[in-house]
Parts: C-alpha cells; sequence; structure tokens
C-alpha cells in the first residue's frame, strides 16, 4: 500500500489513533488539524486514578500524540483548515496553514490528493451559557471540561474567583443532554463516570470536600463502575433531581434550589463551586463538511452510523471517533482503530 | 397520596386513562426541574414531577382527588424549563376539568356557575351595574380635565369594546377609572356593554372548557350586535 494516501481531518485521539494504525500498514497519511495542537480534548483530560488506574483513558492520548510524531509515514499540519475536497477518483484538496494568522503574507495554501477520507473532527461541549446556571457569569460554575483542565495542571480543584480549594461542590449533570428542547435526545456517556471519577479524586486529595451530584439517572457501564457508584453514594450526597436555577449570595457563595425526593421538601442549599457536566455535540463545522464529503449526517447531527445514512465507508469516506456521536476515550480509540482497518481494506479493494 | 408512600395494585395503572391528553406527559424523564423550578412546590408536599408520572401511570382517581392541581398556580415555569416539552400547566388544568363540580374547592365553581346564569361571576342585576357605574362615571366628571365625562354603555359602532373584571364593579371601582381617564386622554372611541360585561372566566381555572367557550361567545355576541371590531379584555 506504499503508493496510497489518506487524508485525516482532525487530529484528536481517534484522528491521532487512525493515523498511527494506518502508518503501521505502511500508509501515507496526511492529518489536519485546525487547532494549533495535537490531541484535541482527550489530551486536556487528567489522570482519574486513585489508588489504581481507573482506565480513563486519559493518558493514552499522550501515548498515541507520540506515535504520530517522528513518524516518517505521517505528515502533520496543526494550525490548517482544509479550504477545498473534490473527489475525481482520488480525492484532491487544498489546505490553508495557519488561517487565523492577519501577519501572513505569503501564500499558505497547500495542495494535495488522497485515495480516502477520514472525517475525525470529534465533538464539541454544549455552551451552558444558555441554561440558567450562571455559566460566564458566576466565576465558580464552570464545565466538566473545565476542571479536567484544572485538575490535570493542579491536581486539585480551584475557584476560580480566588484560586482557593473549594470546601463545598455541587456537580449538576445531563446539562444539554437528553434535551428535546435543543433536539439534543441523547445521553452524552462519559459524563457520569468522568464526573464521580474526578469527584473521587478531589475528595481523596482533600477529604474534607462536601461533593453534592443532581443526577438524573447515573449511566455508567463496565464491571468496574458499580463499585464506582457504591463508593459514590458513601462518600458524596445524592440527589435524584436537576436544580432550577443558582443565584449568587452576598458572601459570593452559589445557591441552588432543588426539590427533595425524600422530605418532599423545596430546598435551598450553598456551594462554594458548581460543575455542570455539559453535553457532547457535534461540531459547528460537522455539516458543512459531511455535505462536502458527500455524508449524510444522522438527526443528532453527528455522522456516525444511522438508519438514513449508511457511510460506512462508502465512496471512501470514512468517521473514526465522536464525529459520530459520544463515545469516552476507550472507546474513541477502539473505534478509530476498526476504522483504520476498514480504510486498509477499501484501500486493498482499489488495487492500492 | 401525598406523604406516605402506599402500595399500589398493577390493576390500578391504567395507561390508557389519560390518552386524550394532548400533552406528551409519557417522555418524561424524571429530571425533575419542573419541582426543582416550581414556586409552589414543597406546599402540601407538592411535587410536580410525581405528579406527571401519576399521570403517566394513569392513576386518574388519585391524581383527580389529590390537592396538588389546586396548588399550582399555572404560572408555567415548569413548561419553560422542562427538557422534554411537556405542557405541564394544560396537564394540570386538564386534571382540574375532570374534578366534580360540586367538589370544585374555594368559590371559583360558584363564581362560575352565576357567572353562566347571570352574566357575571357577582349575579349583579343590569340596573344595579349601570347605577355603579354612571356613579363612578359621575366622579370622574367631577375632576378638572375631565368635565362632563361620561361612560359610553352599549355604543353601536364603537372602536373598542372593553370588558370588566367583577371587582371592580364590586370593591375596586377606583381602579375603573384609570381605565377610563386613559380612553378620555387617548380620545378613544370605546364602550361597555350593560350586559355579559364579565371579563373573568374562572372556567380557565377549573378546566370547564366548555364554560369558557360560552362566555368567549357571549362577548363575540356583543361585538356582532354592537359592530365592534376591537375587543380589550383585560383579564
Amino acid at each position: 500500500m506504499d503508493s496510497s494516501n489518506v487524508l485525516v481531518i482532525g487530529g484528536g485521539i481517534a484522528g491521532l489513533t487512525t493515523a498511527h494504525e494506518l502508518s503501521k500498514l505502511g500508509v501515507k497519511v496526511e492529518l489536519v488539524e485546525k487547532e494549533p495542537f495535537l490531541g484535541g480534548h482527550a489530551i486536556q483530560f487528567t489522570c482519574k486514578a486513585i489508588e489504581s488506574c481507573a482506565k480513563c483513558g486519559a493518558c493514552m492520548a499522550e501515548e498515541k500524540l507520540n506515535n504520530v510524531i517522528h513518524n516518517e509515514n505521517i505528515k502533520i499540519l496543526t494550525g490548517a483548515n482544509l479550504n477545498r475536497i473534490s473527489k475525481n477518483d482520488r480525492f484532491h484538496y487544498n489546505i490553508q496553514l495557519n488561517p487565523d494568522d492577519k501577519n501572513q503574507s505569503k501564500c499558505t495554501g497547500y495542495s494535495s490528493s488522497a485515495d480516502a477520507v477520514i472525517m475525525a473532527t470529534g465533538f464539541e461541549p454544549f455552551d451552558p451559557v444558555k441554561k440558567p446556571y450562571g455559566y460566564r457569569v458566576f466565576k465558580n460554575v464552570i464545565t466538566n471540561l473545565d476542571l479536567e483542565r484544572m485538575l490535570k495542571t493542579n491536581g486539585i480543584a480551584l475557584k476560580p474567583s480566588d484560586g482557593m480549594p473549594p470546601s463545598k461542590i455541587a456537580f449538576i449533570q445531563c446539562v444539554g443532554s437528553r434535551d428535546s428542547k435543543l433536539n439534543h435526545l441523547w445521553c452524552s456517556k462519559i459524563c457520569c463516570a468522568s464526573a464521580l471519577r474526578m469527584a473521587h479524586v478531589i475528595k481523596s486529595r482533600k477529604p474534607e470536600t462536601s461533593v453534592t451530584f443532581f443526577y438524573i439517572d447515573i449511566q455508567g457501564s463496565g464491571k468496574d463502575f458499580e463499585a464506582l457508584y457504591q463508593k459514590a453514594k458513601e462518600d458524596f450526597q445524592m440527589i435524584r433531581a436537576i436544580p432550577g436555577d443558582i443565584y449568587k449570595t452576598e458572601d459570593d457563595w452559589l445557591k441552588i434550589n432543588y426539590f427533595d425526593n425524600l422530605s418532599k421538601a423545596s430546598i435551598e442549599e450553598v456551594y462554594d463551586m458548581v460543575v455542570l457536566s455539559v453535553a457532547m455535540i457535534p461540531g459547528s463545522k460537522t455539516k458543512e463538511l459531511a455535505e462536502i464529503l458527500g455524508i449524510i449526517p444522522c438527526d443528532t447531527g453527528f455522522v456516525g452510523s444511522c438508519k438514513n445514512n449508511g457511510i460506512a465507508g462508502s465512496g471512501g469516506v470514512f468517521v473514526a471517533g465522536t464525529a459520530g456521536g459520544p463515545l469516552s476515550i476507550a472507546e474513541s480509540i477502539t473505534h478509530a482503530v476498526k476504522t483504520a482497518w476498514d480504510v486498509a481494506k477499501y484501500l486493498k479493494t482499489r488495487g492500492r | 397520596m401525598n406523604q406516605t408512600e402506599k402500595t399500589i395494585g398493577i390493576g390500578e395503572l391504567n395507561h390508557g386513562r389519560f390518552k386524550t391528553l394532548p400533552f406528551s406527559h409519557d417522555f418524561c424523564i424524571t429530571c425533575g426541574l419542573c419541582s426543582s423550578s416550581c414556586p409552589a412546590s414543597g406546599i402540601d408536599g407538592f411535587d410536580p414531577r410525581m405528579l406527571v408520572r401519576m399521570v403517566g401511570l394513569g392513576l386518574e382517581d388519585d391524581v383527580v382527588n389529590a390537592r396538588w392541581p389546586w396548588i399550582c398556580t399555572m404560572c408555567g415555569k415548569c413548561e419553560y424549563v422542562c427538557p422534554m416539552d411537556i405542557r405541564i400547566p394544560d396537564l394540570v388544568r386538564s386534571i382540574r376539568g375532570l374534578r366534580e363540580k360540586a367538589k370544585i374547592p374555594g368559590i371559583l365553581q360558584k363564581g362560575l356557575e352565576a357567572a353562566l346564569k347571570t352574566g357575571n361571576n357577582l349575579a349583579l342585576p343590569k340596573e344595579d351595574f349601570i347605577y355603579i357605574v354612571e356613579d363612578v362615571a359621575g366622579e370622574i366628571a367631577e375632576e378638572p380635565g375631565f368635565e362632563g365625562f361620561k361612560v359610553p354603555i352599549d355604543k353601536k359602532g364603537a372602536n373598542l369594546l372593553s370588558t370588566i373584571h367583577n371587582k371592580l364593579v364590586n370593591t375596586h371601582t377606583e381602579d375603573l377609572k384609570y381605565w377610563w381617564k386613559i380612553f378620555h386622554a387617548a380620545k378613544e372611541d370605546w364602550t361597555i356593554t350593560s350586559e355579559n360585561w364579565e371579563g373573568t372566566s374562572w372556567g380557565l381555572f377549573t378546566g370547564d372548557d366548555e364554560a369558557v367557550k360560552v362566555m368567549a361567545g357571549r362577548i363575540m355576541e356583543q361585538m356582532k350586535r354592537l359592530e365592534i371590531k376591537n375587543l380589550l379584555w383585560p383579564e
């Protein structure tokens, strides 16, 4: 397959994995990433081990990154946008480098061609500014992804308002997921386990921290999940209700209203940090790119397999990772490996 | 039903019972945003999420006999926050409509019956009504700038028909003056009617669609009779 080329769009965990898997087969890969760095969301995620590995997969992002850099079969283009792509037996495309750099005076276009294209464009986090929780209004209301980065950088949670560790944290699950009004009917899958694990990490390092979980139902799978859930019930206050509004108190705490099933009463409680577990939603450019590549997105806006698109490699276009729908890091990697094999088979049928 | 848990026989559940209600209560994912946001939740244990679930399960007797649907203020915040777009206030109103009329709490049914029979919730006779509104108009006429003010009653071909909330000809006559002075200052060509002037429609609160239809129909009749195109229905 030495003469064949594959274009991978997206340098997150799925894109890196497909690139690496194909490179092992001797396939030449060009990987385009719009951001100036590789690794996507996954590389910003924190390790969730306490006494032993939690198998969250966060460390694998770095491993995958090491696999692709200095790999002679993989050409990496970061800070690059796919400008044009067309198909005439093979795919012909044009890439613009550093499109945001206004000082570029030289021609920065780059043209190439490929036998197959892998859409590994990932997801975007739902912007919770549309929900009544004061995100971007109250400094100490953050998202689960903000917390991932915070824990990865500092090891402990710190309130953005004063840089001090919070004493009482509330997690609100399903923010923007399972929401018919937003046309987000899906469960984002990763947030229950990752939020619970981050809460355990916080509590193991600062045992005096109080943690409350507001949830609809805890969605988890895998043989380790039950133990994680049982421990959560021991260590955290688990409240089966999603709060209505968040208000700021005079001393800068965050007041949450919720209905308590057990006491059958409306409760008002204050916290000094609130973490919103936001939905995984399709990237803003997914639809546009899918149309250019001739893929019909599902009703959800993701480009995974669903009854109305039937993409799976037809015409040389493939999907890897969360561009197809919510997946964990481990699932993204598995999906990407499978995609790489599908691509390899496709190349073989074309005699490449 | 509200405080203690009780065992429900499977035979009591009848998912067909509320099938005719046009609200997607079956889509409830029990997130509890309604109950967390409701200004009345917790009063007598009121839990909108539980009410929606009871409707979904078809526990008709329990919800119809419960005090909960009558605690709801129908403010609509639950519907606003509901991620599944369930029309909870409409659901509550429909439950109220299933209650036996004699068991409707408070003065709602009494006022509504008076309105259906006499044209207004107070059963105020026509002569008394005219006496009151002309008396109020007389008081306005004594104020500077409103000399000669008269209340136009049953004026054919007026531009605007205004209904009247019964309390404005009962305990709150002062409030009538605000409306009328604005009409006067705006040189509006307005009128009120001597009969069926009632602006309230308590069938809205009791879930009685037929009564709402009758009350609205009467106002329509007045507009036709007096050949008026515009209606101000401040209730």
